[in-house]
């Protein structure tokens, strides 16, 4: 991360102040050392930082004028959702603020009759399909910490799920937001309606993980719940055999709710913690989620029921009632907490690869596996090809954190090499950030960081995420990053 | 004079552009010139012709994945898609057929539907050509190779610019290679009509159907006097104006969901269903805008939220004597005029009083020169698409003036 800014931490008192005037509301301002603490890291527990100070906004007027404050003054902002994040796009730094955006926690509008709802960031992305259940609709994206995280964040990582694969991420359900510019200026980009004007910036803004600006309210698109849906449980001998048939039901026109894949370690440990009853002498397990009309599941089920047998399923099963469909899903949805069962620290990969790639990878891990001496599980969106490869390590055990980093890394690699890419879903953030020479080039990466300097050219907004370290945008502005480094020394670089 | 210049390669692709940033020189950019006349003129003598840069790079119909040069037709793209029973979702329609007289089916290449963002009547289940765009290479105005995204179906790997370059109308760089998702053809199809002349009551009938659990993938209103020109003989013996509403899907579900639909609807008016080849027919006249094409009088799309699309199009037939049709369930409005008043006040007057966009797709040159032909954003976001366009092609080298004065740097136009 970039070296804390000296001249920022002498202000400090005076940032606080400052922050105060503008949002005088109790517990608005969070500078104590132990209220502090749990911010000082997102779902990437691995990287911990206290964050200079903590300022909770409640309306886009306060947050504008934070953000104009640290323009003027030169201060950097890191902004936060609920903190489930993966890939540590919300690891605070010493020397800047910290925006916690959990007080917009409201839902605005439900507009019916367009199928839109307006939400401000904090509320939960499970939080808007409980405010439209009751009318049998609900919100697509479902991120496994859907409970938890916000749609702020989910909109800062385009966020997916296991229902990306029929109904998309989310840029492809948000239909609007209301965002502020580091320069306090707020922005409106997009609506109810399916256009906007001018260049997509509402599809930049989707997965830019807080460095374009801050998001202060979200129009999302909601759709009617299917009526049915039933599951399927198709094991097979080998991972290659399960990734066919993975390619045979999709290239047959069906595409799944969900579809998603287990290897052998994961299933052992999933079915040890919640005894879904999934076979344990099957080398990959699918689970096939069909929904729709209960006409069109039933006969959805039947064809893919057949190109499981013909792709020698040696295991199938079909959920027979909601409850049977739930204690399917049951395993998959309790991977990561069953894997924390049998090891004491684990990290999730996240990279997405060609399907066809799939059995060649799995191999190709298991030799790294071999290579680094720590374990790995595998439980994957198999529909698009999304890998969530569970490391497994011991934090106590000196090194082994390391290793863990460079077996991941090395996964991250992989995927690349066969045409894949190094998130499909968590974001690069601080995790994977020195990985991008992997699939970008210089030049690729200036373009990304010519719109960022679009945004903020003083790159105020969360530094030291997603561009590589000292590949600042610095270099840009005419100047050479080693020019800048010779003529402003006390410059920070990243 | 006019001097073309038609790389073959995409390092010639970065010769050109070197050479137009290094001499100052502004390039017109073209595909097969289908859609030249969408937007505002470009302010450059020397183009820049892409037709020679095709062909398919890898079609992977298992992976639903296709990348191609960028000045590969259409009609080779769809006929290939075809071949193998796959489709671009978004059903882009035969756009310049609306633009001029005499296009064949499926003019146009990948490169100009990307630039331009296009896309048919499923964009409201399936979404725009932005949501089927994997990944792009290009050079930008800076002569510099870029490329984003990939050719994988979920991908968050840095800043997500193919939706950048998707509709910028090659203003921040040239692609040369474009990667898709593509997906099957749906099992069935089925089209259920219903009589409606009365607009608003069309709109209303469409945010019904829409809001209920039927997972339609169109939905149209056509009004009386135009349903003759869809070439589908069911629609026009039915004697009125339309609402059509498309179902797909495996065979049993859309016949279930036909019926459904019919019996929430059946207050409206009478109701006529299109199989397959016909509701085929049908839509791919939708996708054409086929009642308004041919090249003669002015041309609106308006865009809005798509419950306010009866009240607008009501509006804007009421107060400009225009003809109108809706699509996308309400959220896009074309409004043809006859004559050469393009009546832009009144129409953008009215777009903006339901916070609908309005954008002039078709009329002589003059008039699109004369007014802004995209809907003009608001100052704090036309200063960041102006420093977009300026950090991505510092010297406005590429299509000038194309999007108009608000996006471009100031002297652009």
């Amino acid at each position: 991360m970039p070296e804390p800014d000296q001249s920022t931490l002498a202000r400090r008192k005076d940032i606080i102040a400052a922050m105060r005037d503008i949002v005088p509301n109790e517990g608005g301002v969070i500078v104590d050392e132990d209220q502090l603490r749990p911010y000082e890291c997102d779902g990437l527990m691995a990287y911990r930082q206290l964050p200079m100070i903590v300022v909770l906004p409640e309306n886009t007027g306060q947050v504008a004028a934070i953000l104009k404050y640290c323009h003027t003054h030169k201060i950097r902002v890191v902004p936060r959702g609920a903190g489930t994040g993966l890939s540590g796009g919300a690891l605070p730094m010493a020397d800047a603020i910290t925006i916690s955006m959990m007080k917009f926690n409201r839902v605005l509008d439900i507009d019916w009759d367009n199928r839109a709802v307006v939400v401000q960031p904090g509320v939960t992305n499970l939080g808007i399909t409980r405010a439209v259940e009751h009318k049998g609709f609900y919100y697509a994206p479902d991120p496994s910490s859907q409970i938890a995280c916000s749609i702020g964040g989910n909109i800062a990582e385009n966020s997916g799920g296991v229902h990306s694969l029929k109904y998309g991420l989310t840029t492809n359900n948000v239909l609007g937001v209301e965002m502020v510019t580091i320069e306090g200026e707020i922005l409106r980009v997009g609506g109810k309606g399916p256009d906007q004007s001018g260049y997509d910036l509402l599809g930049v803004i989707t997965g830019s993980e807080g460095l374009l600006g801050i998001v202060t309210e979200v129009t999302v698109r909601i759709l009617r719940k299917p009526e049915t849906a039933r599951a399927l449980l198709l094991g097979f001998n080998s991972s290659e055999e399960g990734g066919n048939c993975v390619a045979r039901i999709i290239a047959d026109g069906i595409i799944p709710g969900g579809l998603e894949m287990m290897d052998a370690p994961a299933i052992k440990a999933t079915e040890d913690f919640v005894h879904a009853g999934y076979p344990l002498d099957v080398e990959a397990l699918l689970l096939v989620e069909l929904d729709g009309p209960k006409v069109e599941v039933d006969y959805l089920i039947e064809r893919v029921g057949a190109i499981a047998r013909e792709c020698g399923a040696v295991y199938s099963r079909i959920s027979e009632s909601e409850d049977e469909r739930l204690l399917f899903w049951s395993g998959r949805k309790n991977a990561f907490p069953a894997i924390g069962r049998i090891s004491p620290d684990y990290i999730c990969m996240d990279g997405t690869i060609p399907r066809r790639r799939l059995a060649e990878v799995l191999t190709g891990m298991q030799v790294l596996s071999q290579r680094h001496g720590l374990r790995v599980a595998n439980v994957f969106h198999a529909g698009d090809g999304n890998l969530h490869p569970l490391i497994m390590f011991d934090a106590n055990q000196p090194g082994e954190l390391e290793r863990a980093e460079a077996f991941g890394a090395d996964i991250l690699k992989l995927c690349v090499e066969v045409g894949g890419v190094l998130s499909g879903e968590h974001g690069i953030g601080v995790e994977k950030r020195d990985l991008m020479p992997e699939m970008f080039t210089e030049d690729d990466m200036k373009h990304q960081e010519r719109l960022k300097l679009a945004f903020d050219e003083d790159e105020l907004l969360n530094p030291g995420k997603v561009f590589p370290t000292l590949h600042g945008c610095g270099e840009l502005k005419t100047l050479h990053a080693r020019e800048v480094a010779d003529k402003f020394p006390d410059i920070p670089r990243f | 004079m006019t001097e073309v210049i038609s790389p073959a390669t995409p390092e010639q692709l970065r010769e050109a552009i070197s050479w137009a940033l290094g001499s100052k020189t502004p390039l017109e950019i073209i595909g097969s010139g289908s859609k030249k006349t969408y937007g505002h003129s470009v302010a450059a003598d020397h183009v820049l012709d892409l037709s020679k840069l095709s062909g398919i790079m890898f079609y992977e119909p298992e992976e639903l994945v296709m990348s191609v040069r960028a000045g590969t037709s259409l009609a080779e793209i769809h006929a290939l898609l075809s071949d193998k029973n796959q489709q671009f979702h978004f059903e882009p329609g035969n756009f310049p057929g609306l633009l001029a007289d005499g296009v064949t089916d499926h003019a146009g290449t990948i490169g100009g539907l990307v630039a331009s963002n296009l896309s048919g009547p499923r964009r409201i289940k399936v979404g725009a050509a932005r949501d089927h765009l994997l990944g792009f290479e290009a050079i930008s105005g800076r002569a510099e190779d870029f490329k984003s995204g990939g050719r994988v179906m979920k991908n968050v790997t840095g800043f997500d610019l193919s939706k950048l370059m998707a509709g910028s109308f090659g203003t921040l760089g040239v692609m040369h290679t474009i990667t898709m998702k593509v997906m099957p053809r749906d099992e069935k199809t089925r089209t259920v009509l219903i009589a409606c002349d009365d607009i608003e009551s069309a709109g209303r009938a469409m945010t019904r159907a829409m809001g209920s659990e039927n997972e339609v993938s169109a939905a149209a209103w056509i009004a009386r006097e135009q349903v003759g020109m869809l070439g589908v003989d069911i629609a026009t013996g039915i004697g009125a104006g339309i609402v059509a509403l498309r179902l797909e899907g495996p065979a049993p579900s859309v016949a279930w969901r036909c019926e459904a639909l019919r019996k929430l609807l059946a207050d409206i008016g009478t109701s006529e269903e299109l199989h397959s080849t016909n509701s085929h027919v049908f839509w791919r006249s939708v996708a054409d805008v086929a009642p308004f094409a041919g090249g003669a009088g002015i041309l609106w799309r308006v865009s809005a939220a798509p419950a306010s699309g009866g009240a607008i199009a009501s509006k804007l037939a009421a107060e400009t004597g225009g003809k109108v049709m809706m699509d996308w369930a309400g959220a896009q409005i074309w409004l043809q005029l006859a004559g050469r008043d393009a009546m832009a006040d009144k129409v953008r007057d009215i777009a903006v009083s339901y916070d609908a966009r309005a954008v002039l797709v078709r009329a002589p040159e003059d008039i699109r020169n004369q007014m802004s032909v995209f809907h003009a954003e608001d100052a704090a976001l036309a200063r960041i698409n102006a420093r977009i366009r300026e950090n991505f092609d510092p010297e406005g080298i590429l299509n000038p003036g194309r999007i108009g004065q608000m996006l471009t740097k100031q002297g652009d136009a």
